[in-house]
């Protein structure tokens, strides 16, 4: 009994030291660099190939930390690893609770909370539905050759104490409400407002966003369901001025000269703003042409963590080579 | 854009003077240091002046193009080095070996079409010139430890070993190169930081595994590990040397293979 006691703390002790290696380091490193190429190539290969080192990392820290007095004598050393570790755990939480989408928002209308396209990690539980926003349209400058230009997109958001508040995004000035971070894209274009009157109902308001421009130039088309008896109608969107000249500066603005094109099976209608058409019972109206932007938006709760904790590793590492270095001139 | 590129034959023809010096000075034994010193700082000087013109004719910095990143990476990466070779009397033979390497990036662009490209908006940031001088102080800082590896390696094949007799022993060159090294990390680092930073807000995600920030990480990971292994092998200088030619040629490939060969080196990024 008293052998086998005697035992364990000794493969314990055995078991710790071999967890602390530097050569075990850099084994893991050396394993880490393949799974980061798999990852650069693989999207299905970004979680376990890479966690797998990255744990194994940071148990060989923690075993260093706790076997090691020579690391532990060294403070900035040890507040660079560290900062290294604390950067894994933020980046797994903000894995688990990212959230990542896409909208699309016409000029003048409300976000409501709904996004086109969502991708989030399974503990999200922000509060997109209470986020409340509008653009009032949106400049775009292009340069010869269809080069985009700056975006300004003056938007009006509602704060957390419930007051409307201005302000103009676009580029590398994201619309921050919370921590959700609203970014312009490069998708935008062209909307068709519509009211739709059918008998029995209130009148309503609809609005159909054509293809992005000028990416779709040539495909300024959309669909419009009319109701579950309606069925669908083909919308085209008809201008023959050229909004963005290749051969010189240009800005992204509505056509002056348009008509609405609505097809139901054979019958074609031409519609300028203002006009009306019976399609099934249903009366449409084109009220008019305003843009949409397409946002992309993005939550993650530990950015400003990742920022200060990333901040700190390399003021740590920066403090602790000066202090390893200034005892021996470097021309010595 | 004739007369600046005038001004850049120029600085480059005093960079070769330079470096042709340096040299036969190791291989003859002769110094002409001061010579090689000036003409890097004439170099320098006339480079700066192609850069600034250009910079002014088209209203943005050498960011875009193949041609103003190996212009700008030559101009940084000389300035390094000159402030190395005046600070650190003993690494100046090693000119012998940095000054090649400069000659094929010098050859390359000259070879390089010096059109304009189209500036993104989202260049337009503060985060954009943090990132990029981030960058090229660790690659100058990699080029310098090359220098030094290189006069260990030359040394180990028995090369010039009478011109680099007065230098110090290989461990004490091993010491030095790890310093310049250790400020590869440091800058490495920040580059990465920082480039997450301007990625939030341009693109709206700090990272998205696109092949020239991974590779910038891969070779971060490379760093680490030379690092790693001098600490825990104590290896013999040449073997020191040899991961630092490693760690410079994998350096060397993300800065200027990567962005070439890939379709979207920075995603979204113009």
């Amino acid at each position: 009994m008293r052998a086998r006691a005697s035992t364990w703390p000794a493969f314990f002790s055995w078991t710790l030291g071999a967890l602390a290696s530097l050569r075990l380091t850099l084994v893991l490193i050396v394993l880490l660099a393949p799974a980061v190429v798999l990852a650069l190539n693989f999207e299905e290969w970004r979680s376990w190939p890479l966690a797998i080192p990255l744990a194994g990392l940071a148990v060989n820290l923690l075993a260093a930390l706790a076997t090691r007095p020579a690391f532990r004598v060294q403070p900035a050393l040890v507040v660079f690893h560290l900062s290294l570790g604390a950067l894994l755990l933020l980046i797994a939480l903000g894995r688990l609770s990212y959230l990542r989408g896409t909208l699309e928002l016409t000029e003048g209308a409300l976000f409501d909370g709904d996004l086109t396209t969502v991708d989030a990690g399974p503990f999200h539980a922000g509060r997109l539905k209470e986020v409340r926003f509008a653009h009032d349209g949106f400049t775009i400058g292009y340069d010869p050759g269809l080069k985009r230009n700056t975006t300004r997109n003056p938007v009006r958001w509602l704060d957390e104490s419930g007051r409307w508040r201005k302000s103009v995004i676009g580029d590398h000035h994201p619309l921050v409400i919370g921590k959700y971070r609203f970014y312009t894209s490069h998708n935008k274009g062209f909307a068709a407002v519509l009211s739709v009157e059918s008998e029995g109902s209130l009148p309503r308001t609809t609005v159909v966003h054509f293809p992005s421009y000028p990416i779709n130039e040539f495909g300024q088309t959309n669909e419009l369901q009319l109701g579950d008896a309606g069925g669908n109608v083909w919308m085209l969107l008809d201008f023959d001025e050229v909004i963005l000249d290749p051969a010189r500066k240009s800005e992204f603005r509505l056509p002056t000269d348009y008509q609405l094109i609505v097809r139901d099976g054979d019958a074609r209608h031409e519609l300028s703003t203002g006009n009306a058409v019976s399609l099934k019972g249903v009366t449409l109206r084109f009220e008019g042409l305003r843009t949409w932007m397409g946002y992309n938006v993005f939550y993650d709760w530990t950015l400003p963590w990742l920022a200060a904790t990333s901040a700190l590793a390399v003021l740590s590492l920066g403090w602790h080579f000066v202090g390893k270095f200034r005892l021996k001139a470097w021309d010595n | 854009m004739e007369a600046e590129l005038q001004v850049l034959w120029a600085a480059i023809v005093a960079y070769v003077l330079s470096g042709v010096i340096a040299i036969f000075g190791v291989a003859l034994g002769r110094h002409r240091e001061r010579i090689v010193l000036g003409l890097i700082v004439l170099g320098l000087t006339l480079q700066t002046v192609s850069l600034g013109m250009r910079w002014s004719r088209i209203g943005h910095g050498p960011f875009i193009t193949l041609f103003e990143i190996l212009n700008s990476n030559v101009w940084s990466l000389m300035l390094v080095f000159a402030i190395a070779y005046w600070r650190i009397p003993k690494l100046r033979p090693s000119a012998a070996v940095v000054m090649p390497v400069m000659f094929v990036l010098m050859g390359w662009l000259m070879l390089a079409h010096p059109g304009e490209g189209h500036f993104p908006p989202t260049y337009r940031t503060p985060w954009l010139y943090i990132h990029i001088g981030m960058a090229k102080v660790f690659l100058g800082a990699t080029l310098v430890a090359l220098g030094i590896a290189g006069i260990v390696l030359l040394r180990r094949f028995g090369v010039g070993i009478r011109r680099f007799a007065n230098l110090p022993d290989d461990s004490r060159l091993d010491e030095l190169a790890y310093r310049f090294m250790a400020l590869a990390l440091v800058f490495d680092t920040l580059m990465l930081i920082t480039g997450a930073i301007w990625a939030q807000d341009a693109w709206g995600r700090y990272w998205a595994w696109d092949p020239l920030e991974t590779w910038s990480f891969i070779t971060w990971l490379l760093l680490a590990f030379a690092i790693h292994m001098r600490l825990t092998f104590r290896p013999h200088p040449v073997r020191n040397a040899w991961m630092i030619v490693a760690v410079f040629v994998l350096a060397f490939l993300t800065f200027f293979g990567v962005p070439f060969v890939s379709e979207s080196a920075h995603k979204g990024a113009v």
